[in-house]
């Protein structure tokens, strides 16, 4: 959570993740160049440093971008992957960097010290865009590249917060197209020009990875969402009986339903029922899947904290979300259609004696 | 559900870790490193990055330098070689992507000492970078058509003692001691060939033939890059021979084993930027294939390369 804006906000779990990252990026790169001079060494050929080199970063940051994009199906397919979550745009910009040392070390060694500029040498080295088989792979890269620029550019919450989260996901989402770019990118580039089946196999079987990874993450979300659906219309006064009843929610944990399209969590604490939005503030993380802690419902993504009476931040932070009305007839719980504005105090239904489950 | 059992653990990254969580990263975190391990050791197995292109490191030539249909230098071979073919034929390029240097090229026609770094694949090599001084032409050599205005015609002044270098006599940096083609022979073999005629256009006809291969630069591909040709090679072998270093043509045979020839046109000249849009695309080329001493041409109107 910011009050104000600090370029990296360090915590000793976020010092862990990133010394991990490096290291494990640092031994793949070591390794690739080792494996391969020694190979060099073993048929009499002496190591060749930057075509070996440019090979190490491009695929360290292919595989890494695969490490990046299995997360978030992960996190919805099992919550014990969150500590890789709340970190995971270090990994991006990290990704971003392998990805520019790959395609500097490659515009020196093929374009450079030629009778063209570089950069212009790129684009017109190859143009045959109408051909499939003979197409400029090399710009599949770079347009990936100016997406991950884009993306570790507005990585910082200044931007999340100034463009909102739904346009900065958005934009977030470019991560997919780019990753459909490297794809080409190395299917119509390296694939070509090595031989070793093996090679395709390697790519393909990442492809189906990612592409499995979030359809099983969205049929238990499609499944998720069946299952949460209100289960009657708005009566006179506004309120949905949401199907969900004191019993079903465990202490400081909460439920989530969904009422005319929009997916409210419903939490019990203390003796008493509150919903609000399901969506937090911060990253649009499922607040439903959160839990209260320090009388504050804690996303699971990040940990920005929201009061259940009122949706705000407490002090000195200042996200909010919207609030919902609840009533309850006996077990079952009711919630009002309509949400008040964001940071809205209401008073949550108070359970019975009987119904504390 | 036990709000204080392990199921309703909550991980926050600015609180302790619940204990389900570390468990669970003591064995995810050490599985990913496996993985990284594994791929990275699996990798560089399956990239065609090997092959046997080598820098031999700098060496020194005498010969005649020749410009055209690309630049290169006519070394005599060392001993007696009246039986066999006399010569080698080295191509010559810039450091760069760039064709040999105008001073250099303005000493064709004459007999030049040259010291430059020796690029070779299997029985292809270049000369990378050379500098060339003019000396007198060795006693008993005489060249005849020196394709420039010079006239070099031997008998020259009786000059030159040395011995004609042989390309592995100086300063070769490399630790293998395969010579840049196959011929050489160890240093202490030489001798200078006692009466010589070198023609550099004097080629032997080998017929017509219809060829199938890859058009790359003579010098990445040889040299430091590995594979050094096909799709991801092709801006950099365009750039090369646009450049000014010749292009090679690339065949394998009906034995795997590659053939390397040179490019001209119908009129014995270079075809460097004729042939960019096909560069590292397979293609076939028909025409006459000529051999000079060790080095093969293949003689055709560039318009009728075909891709495949």
């Amino acid at each position: 959570m910011s009050v104000g804006y600090k370029s990296i906000q360090w915590t000793k779990t976020k010092l862990i993740y990133d010394v991990i990252l490096i290291a494990a990026i640092a031994l793949y790169v070591y390794l690739f160049i080792t494996v391969s001079a020694k190979l060099g060494a073993e048929m009499n050929i002496p190591p060749v440093g930057n075509a070996v080199r440019i090979r190490a970063y491009g695929s360290a940051a292919f595989v890494l971008l695969h490490v990046i994009l299995s997360i978030g199906p992960l996190c919805r397919l099992n919550d014990k992957f969150l500590p890789l979550l709340f970190n995971r745009r270090h990994m991006g910009v990290t990704m971003f960097v392998l990805a520019s040392i790959h395609a500097a070390k490659t515009l020196n060694l093929y374009h450079a010290a030629g009778n063209l500029d570089p950069i212009v040498s790129l684009f017109v080295g190859n143009t045959e865009y109408f051909n499939l088989a003979a197409f400029p792979f090399e710009t599949c890269g770079i347009v990936a590249l100016l997406i991950f620029f884009m993306m570790a550019a507005t990585s910082h919450d200044f931007w999340l917060t100034n463009l909102t989260a739904p346009i900065w996901k958005a934009l977030h989402m470019g991560v997919y197209a780019a990753y459909a770019l490297l794809v080409g990118h190395v299917t119509l580039g390296a694939l070509q020009s090595h031989r070793d089946p093996l090679l395709t196999v390697a790519v393909g079987i990442g492809m189906v990875w990612v592409v499995g990874l979030h359809l099983a993450a969205a049929l238990q979300e499609a499944k998720l969402d069946r299952q949460s659906l209100a289960v009657g219309d708005a009566d006179a006064t506004g309120f949905v009986e949401t199907g969900v009843t004191v019993g079903d929610i465990v202490e400081n944990r909460a439920k989530i339903v969904t009422i005319s399209g929009e997916r409210v969590a419903i939490f019990k604490y203390d003796g008493k029922i509150a919903a609000v939005s399901n969506v937090c503030q911060h990253q649009n993380g499922p607040l439903g899947e959160g839990k209260i802690v320090d009388g504050c419902i804690t996303c699971p993504w990040h940990g920005y904290q929201y009061l259940p009476e009122n949706g705000a931040s407490p002090p000195p932070f200042t996200e909010k979300i919207p609030t919902f009305d609840v009533r309850l007839e006996g077990d079952r719980i009711f919630v009002k259609a309509i949400p008040h504005p964001a940071g809205t105090t209401v008073e949550p239904a108070q359970i019975p004696q009987s119904s504390v489950g | 559900m036990n709000p204080d059992s392990p199921r309703d653990d909550f991980y926050r990254h600015y609180a302790p870790m619940p204990k389900s969580y570390r468990r669970f990263l003591l064995v995810l975190i050490p599985i990913l490193f496996l993985g990284i391990l594994a791929i990275a050791a699996f990798l560089p197995n399956i990239h065609s990055q090997l092959n046997t292109g080598k820098i031999q490191g700098r060496q020194t030539f005498e010969g005649l330098l020749v410009a055209e249909p690309v630049p290169h230098i006519i070394v005599p071979r060392p001993g007696n070689t009246e039986n066999g073919d006399g010569f080698s034929r080295y191509v010559l390029s810039a450091g760069n992507k760039a064709g040999v240097s105008q001073k250099v090229l303005d000493l064709a026609g004459q007999w030049v000492s040259m010291k430059g770094l020796v690029v070779s694949r299997n029985q292809y090599s270049m000369v990378v970078g050379p500098t060339a001084e003019a000396i007198a032409t060795p006693e008993g050599v005489t060249i005849v058509n020196p394709t420039d205005s010079t006239d070099n015609t031997s008998p020259s002044e009786p000059e030159p003692t040395e011995a004609i270098a042989s390309p592995e006599d100086v300063e070769s940096d490399s630790t293998d001691a395969t010579s840049p083609s196959d011929d050489s022979e160890p240093a202490e073999a030489i001798e200078t060939p006692k009466s010589i005629t070198i023609d550099p256009t004097a080629g032997i006809s080998l017929g017509e033939f219809e060829l199938e291969g890859e058009i790359l630069d003579g010098k990445c591909y040889p040299g430091v890059m590995k594979p050094g040709r096909g799709k991801v090679h092709r801006a950099c072998a365009i750039r090369c021979i646009s450049g000014g270093i010749p292009a090679v043509f690339i065949v394998q045979n009906d034995r795997g084993e590659s053939l390397y020839f040179l490019l001209e046109d119908t009129e014995g000249k270079a075809v460097n930027d004729r042939v960019l849009p096909l560069v590292g695309d397979r293609i076939k080329i028909s025409g006459e294939v000529m051999q000079y001493d060790d080095m093969l041409v293949v003689k055709a109107d560039p318009d009728t390369y075909a891709r495949m």
